[in-house]
């Protein structure tokens, strides 16, 4: 993926983001004048981009520029909000209890106040043993299953 | 007939580099003089720029943001009995390092501050602490609650100083120069603040609310991972949404405090956001932004940057804008310059962007 290095945060983040969107929408893309809004939860956000700034730092390195610009979850969602002209607001959240019943909270609330008409939830959790997973859900408006 | 549910701020606290308690931010950003020095918290040998504004004696991250909650409920005149219940929406950088993860964070916080109801940890970058202020209003708006406290931190580390440095988004200068000619970058600045937002209980409690929380927004670019789209569409957005759940037009707004980074594309995104917002409003309603002064607090800013609009607007004083060097033209707004100006605005916006093309709008009110 052009533009993010090292980790695959944001790769796997992508990815399921937009096998969700082909399968609620197909090459047509999100209908004009909906305003999608994408909920990022992760309970330590990219963890091998973050470990590895950490490391450099203490060992007196220097850090190549593109850390810089995918050192916050945000810069996933927005490649994605880019790619998919996704208008809505941008939230990302380090879940306090169950992953999943924290982002449909928050989803739910972006709709219910009306700054969105539906939300993509991306899940998504490194581990330093396993791959990295994550899964991508979108809530409402008019996508159908 | 049934009053509409209002979001009032009922305490509020921050810390920067300003000085501590919420009459300290108000006194520096009104004085005007950028509180930017050397770093001493780290090693800054390596890296291009070496100043930020820090407090000079500073606790933990959770040890200020405990007492940053506990003064805001002192503020707030709420008893630990009053505390109960009340949910915490909590603002800090999503991936540290070191420390306890912010999960952890929030349920030693709450436990520490006697706040046991909902918890919410929001890691939207430098819109984390707006979000989480918005969203605390449309739940008390809504019925949902009648009190939440949002407490937000950040403070100079060596990762984030060396990521901006990386990134070259540091102003080589040593000063931060929002909207103004020969603008160079952003400064780090530490920030930790909390609020108490609640429906009219407080009124009833005999508490003066600082201000309402009248409107908010939040919007995206849908343009790029990190940089803002040009037009400001999606700043412009959320400032629509946040008038539009005021129910006020453009020109009720008196001041606005910009997220303006002193960043060269950030600051001319930002003026086109105002206009294409607030029309011919844009360039007569006094703009600066307070970053000037105490630094960028990245997920901290919204909170910190809504204590101090809200004091100034209640004061009657609006904030200077330091480091102005002259005009650009892509930045035509009435931007204070030079001394605090005073108003007898009711009402303020203080905005926030981030990567991600995220944006928030807050709608500050009082009187």
């Amino acid at each position: 993926m052009p533009g993010f290095v090292h980790s695959d945060f944001a790769p796997v983040v992508v990815a399921v983001a937009e096998r969700c969107l082909r399968r609620a929408y197909g090459s047509a893309g999100v209908p004009a004048g909906m305003r999608t809004g994408i909920v990022l939860v992760s309970a330590s956000g990219d963890l091998a981009s973050a470990q590895h700034v950490r490391a450099t730092v203490e060992a007196g390195g220097r850090i190549g520029p593109l850390f810089f610009f995918q050192s916050v979850p945000n810069s996933a969602a927005g490649h994605i909000a880019a790619r998919w002209n996704l208008r809505g607001p941008v939230v990302c959240l380090s879940p306090t209890g169950d992953p999943y019943t924290d982002g449909v909270g928050e989803a739910d609330l972006l709709r219910d106040d009306g700054d969105a008409d539906e939300v993509l939830l991306i899940l998504i959790e490194q581990a330093p043993d396993k791959p990295t997973e994550a899964v991508a859900v979108l809530l409402g408006g008019g996508a159908r299953p | 007939m049934v009053e509409a549910r209002v979001a009032q701020l009922t305490g509020v606290h921050a810390v920067s580099a300003l000085g501590r308690g919420a009459e300290a931010q108000l006194a520096g950003v009104l004085a005007g003089v950028p509180a930017f020095g050397p770093v001493g918290r780290f090693d800054t040998a390596a890296r291009r720029v070496t100043v930020a504004a820090t407090v000079s004696e500073v606790g933990t991250l959770p040890d200020e943001l405990a007492a940053a909650i506990d003064a805001a409920c002192r503020a707030a005149g709420l008893d630990r009995a009053q505390r109960a219940g009340c949910a915490l929406l909590l603002a800090v950088h999503g991936g540290p390092a070191v420390g306890p993860t912010p999960a952890v964070l929030a349920g030693q916080l709450a436990t520490r501050c006697g706040l046991s109801g909902h918890t919410r940890v929001y890691t939207s970058a430098c819109v984390s602490a707006s979000t989480a202020v918005a969203d605390a209003a449309a739940r008390i708006t809504r019925g949902d609650v009648e009190r939440v406290v949002v407490a937000a931190g950040y403070l100079v580390e060596p990762d984030q100083f060396a990521l901006f440095d990386a990134g070259r988004a540091l102003a080589v200068d040593g000063a931060v120069r929002p909207f103004s000619a020969g603008r160079r970058g952003l400064l780090l600045g530490d920030g930790v603040a909390a609020v108490v937002l609640e429906s009219s209980t407080g009124r009833r409690r005999g508490v003066d609310p600082v201000a309402t929380v009248a409107g908010w927004g939040r919007a995206g670019d849908a343009f790029h991972p990190c940089q803002p789209e040009p037009g400001g569409t999606g700043l412009a957005r959320a400032v629509d949404g946040a008038l539009r759940r005021a129910g006020l037009p453009p020109q009720s707004v008196g001041y606005v405090n910009a997220n303006a980074t002193g960043t060269a594309q950030s600051d001319t995104a930002e003026a086109a956001a105002l206009r294409r917002a607030l029309g011919g409003h844009a360039s007569r309603v006094p703009v600066s932004s307070t970053k000037s002064v105490h630094g960028h607090a990245l997920e901290a800013s919204g909170l910190l940057e809504l204590v101090v609009t809200a004091l100034a607007l209640r004061h009657g004083e609006l904030p200077v804008n330091a480091g102005w060097l002259g005009p650009d033209d892509s930045c035509p707004l009435n931007v204070v310059r030079n001394r605090p100006q005073r108003t007898t605005a009711t009402h303020a916006l203080t905005l926030n962007a981030a990567f991600g093309g995220a944006n928030t709008a807050l709608l500050v009110g009082v009187g």
